[in-house]
This record gives structure tokens, C-alpha cells and sequence, in this order.
């Protein structure tokens, strides 16, 4: 139930990407229609469209490859190269399509096919919060940091295929469904990489 | 750990390592985007996928090759652009090694050559398979130039002395 609630939740992404909390209702309707606009103006090859496209995902898209494990300087030349693919294969994009599991469809390829080519290639933590000063801090606060830290690691060394799901549902806020589509499965395709890849991520953390 | 808690760790965690993008990324990625959309070389970028599965080259091309033959074999076993067909079949042919199949390519280059409405002489089982000089079949090309396929499937452009020279070498070989 409460799972069914946070997933209804996570359906405004959009919304929870760019606006508050308030007037959620108005403000969402206003957001589903300047997105059906944006979809409608990328579909024409609109090129403001394209930058309004840019504006909105940038920051999510240079986060999701950090998050994969690319460093700084690889997560913006792909971020570049996903709104490049993005553009160029505009024609994709198919009316009732969510605009955001079809641009993070194309940067999960990006992603992969740039592991592809740099094999071997360690996968980078992306930086985080720095475990304060034991001296300062509370007891409890420093508990929780360490635990995120180990969680953190366990993330990195997840196999890619399982770190993508973790990062698609948990840290970039897609919906399943989404997500799935993000990276190209069936939604129960996903579900068990999500359960292997939260049972993996137990066994290291605890 | 429970998965709720080990949920609510990962949302905090993303949170946490929310890492700003450079100031700037925006504008430099707006303008690299080109004004104007192009159609883009849907062949090419069919090969590149192949070739980026990290399958050889060959073997990328083969199964393009394949894929076009299933196509138009689907659509009745010719194309419209005349010769594909027949093509991506002869070299399919030679990708599965000419040695065995040469028989068989030389028929279909032959019917291929009949089809675009070249002359083609044919001297089919009269000729020594094993001698890899042998002419297997010829065609004019221009005035005075012939390209000729031997027995062992190479194709050579050759003057008319020059052809004169290989049939009569053939015909010595075969009275002997």
C-alpha cells in the first residue's frame, strides 16, 4: 500500500523535478500540457524546443551519468551526446510517449555503449557528503553517514546492469514503469533486477 | 536490513550526492545541437549498432546482408533496386567459403550478369575445375576489354590478346 502510494508519488516526476509543493493538482496539469507541448515542438524539429529540452534535463541527465560510474569530464561529454542522439532521432519519439524514460533510454545507451568502448574502465563514485568531524558531531548522525558511505560503495560495485536499475527507480525517481522503459526491459524484467540488485546491496552493506 | 529502510537509505543517499552540474553545461550542449535537423544515415547507423555489439565487421555486414535477403525474400524474393538481392547472395556465398560453394556462386553470377543484360559467355563443366586459370566465364566490358572469372572466382579485366591467349591455353590443356 504504502509501496502503491510512493509509486503514484513518483508519477509527477516532472513535477518533482521542477516545481514545489504547492498547488501540486494546477501545477501538474500545467506541467503534463507544457510537456505534451515540448514533445509537440521536438516532434517538429522546433529547435527552442531543443533548448527548452536541455534547460529542463541537463542536470538530470549529467547526474545519471555520474551516478552510473563515469567521471566528471565523461558524464558532460555524454550528457552532450545523449541531446545530440536525442535530437537526431527525434522522429522516435512517439506521441503518448513519456518525453523523460525515452530521453534516459537514449543516455542509458550513450552510457552503454561508452562502457563498451572503454572496456575495462572502472566504474567512479560520484562524490558525496563528507563524514564529519567525530569530535562535533552526534553519535547517531556519524552511525547514519558511515552506513551511507558503505551504501555508496556497495553502489559502486554493483554490475552495471543492476546499478542502472538502482539509480533509474531510487535516485533518479522514474516510476517502474518508466524506469523499464529507461532501460530498455519488460517492467517484470526490472522488478527482479531491482529485488537482485536491493538483495546485493544488503549482503554489503550490513 | 529491512527494504524499507534500505529504500529510504537510498533515496537519502541520492539526495546527498546530488552533485551540481557545471555552470555553464547548458549553453554548451544548446549550442551544439545543429538549427536545422538532418536525416540522419539510418544504413550506417544500422552497421555502427552492429558493429558497436562487438561483432567483427564481417560479421556485422553478413548479418545486414542476411537481413536484407530475408527482407526480400519476404517481399518475394527480388528488390526493386534490381541486383541487391542477387548480390548480398553471392556474397553470402562467399562468406560461407568459396571453396566449397564456387559451383553454386558461379551459377549465380551468371544469372546475375544474364539478368542485367550482359552477354556472358559461360564455358560452365567444360573446363578444368582445378586448373585456377581456367576461364570460367567472360564478358565485354568496353571496346577491346573483357573481365573474365576464373575457376577459382577471381575476376580480372583483360585485353582481347590477352583473353585470346587464355582460351587457346585452355583449349591446349584440354586436347592434351
Amino acid at each position: 500500500m504504502e509501496k502503491k502510494a510512493k509509486l503514484t508519488e513518483q508519477k509527477g516526476d516532472f513535477a518533482h523535478h521542477i516545481g514545489g509543493q504547492q498547488g501540486v493538482g494546477r501545477k501538474k496539469k500545467h506541467l503534463e500540457e507544457r510537456r505534451d507541448s515540448l514533445a509537440a515542438g521536438l516532434r517538429a524539429g522546433n529547435h527552442a524546443a531543443a533548448a527548452e529540452l536541455v534547460d529542463i534535463y541537463y542536470e538530470q541527465i549529467y547526474l545519471f551519468m555520474r551516478r552510473l560510474g563515469h567521471s566528471c569530464e565523461a558524464s558532460e561529454d555524454l550528457t552532450q551526446e545523449s541531446f545530440l542522439q536525442a535530437w537526431q532521432h527525434i522522429g522516435q519519439l512517439r506521441e503518448g510517449k513519456a518525453l523523460n524514460s525515452w530521453l534516459y533510454r537514449i543516455a542509458s545507451n550513450v552510457s552503454k555503449l561508452h562502457w563498451r568502448r572503454h572496456k575495462g574502465k572502472e566504474a567512479v563514485g560520484i562524490e558525496g557528503f563528507e563524514v564529519p568531524d567525530s569530535s562535533e558531531a552526534d553519535p547517531d548522525e556519524i552511525g547514519r553517514n558511515e552506513e551511507l558511505e558503505r551504501l555508496k560503495d556497495a553502489v559502486r560495485q554493483l554490475p552495471r546492469k543492476y546499478r542502472e536499475v538502482i539509480v533509474l527507480h531510487y535516485m533518479q525517481h522514474l516510476t517502474i514503469a518508466e524506469a523499464a522503459e529507461a532501460a530498455g526491459v519488460r517492467k517484470g524484467t526490472f522488478k527482479s533486477r531491482l529485488n537482485r540488485a536491493l538483495k546485493a546491496l544488503r549482503e554489503q552493506v550490513i | 536490513m529491512k527494504e524499507e529502510n534500505l529504500e529510504n537509505l537510498l533515496n537519502e543517499l541520492a539526495e546527498r550526492t546530488a552533485e551540481q552540474a557545471r555552470p555553464g553545461l547548458a549553453e554548451d550542449i544548446k549550442q551544439q545541437i545543429p538549427q536545422r535537423l538532418t536525416t540522419h544515415r539510418g544504413g550506417m547507423n544500422t552497421v555502427n549498432i552492429i558493429i558497436d555489439l562487438r561483432i567483427s565487421k564481417l560479421a556485422a555486414a553478413a548479418v545486414i546482408i542476411i537481413a536484407m535477403i530475408l527482407l526480400a525474400s519476404f517481399f518475394g524474393g527480388r528488390d526493386s533496386t534490381g541486383g541487391i538481392y542477387q548480390e548480398s547472395k553471392l556474397f553470402v556465398r562467399y562468406l560461407l567459403g568459396t571453396g566449397k560453394n564456387s559451383a553454386l556462386t558461379a551459377r549465380l553470377t551468371y544469372e546475375h550478369l544474364v539478368e542485367k543484360g550482359i552477354d556472358v559467355v559461360y564455358y560452365g563443366d567444360s573446363i578444368d575445375r582445378e586448373d585456377s586459370n581456367a576461364v570460367l566465364m567472360q564478358w565485354k566490358v568496353a571496346e577491346g576489354r573483357y573481365k573474365v572469372l576464373f575457376s577459382d572466382l577471381r575476376e580480372k579485366e583483360v585485353s582481347a590478346e590477352e583473353l585470346i591467349r587464355l582460351q587457346a591455353r585452355m583449349l591446349q590443356k584440354k586436347t592434351k
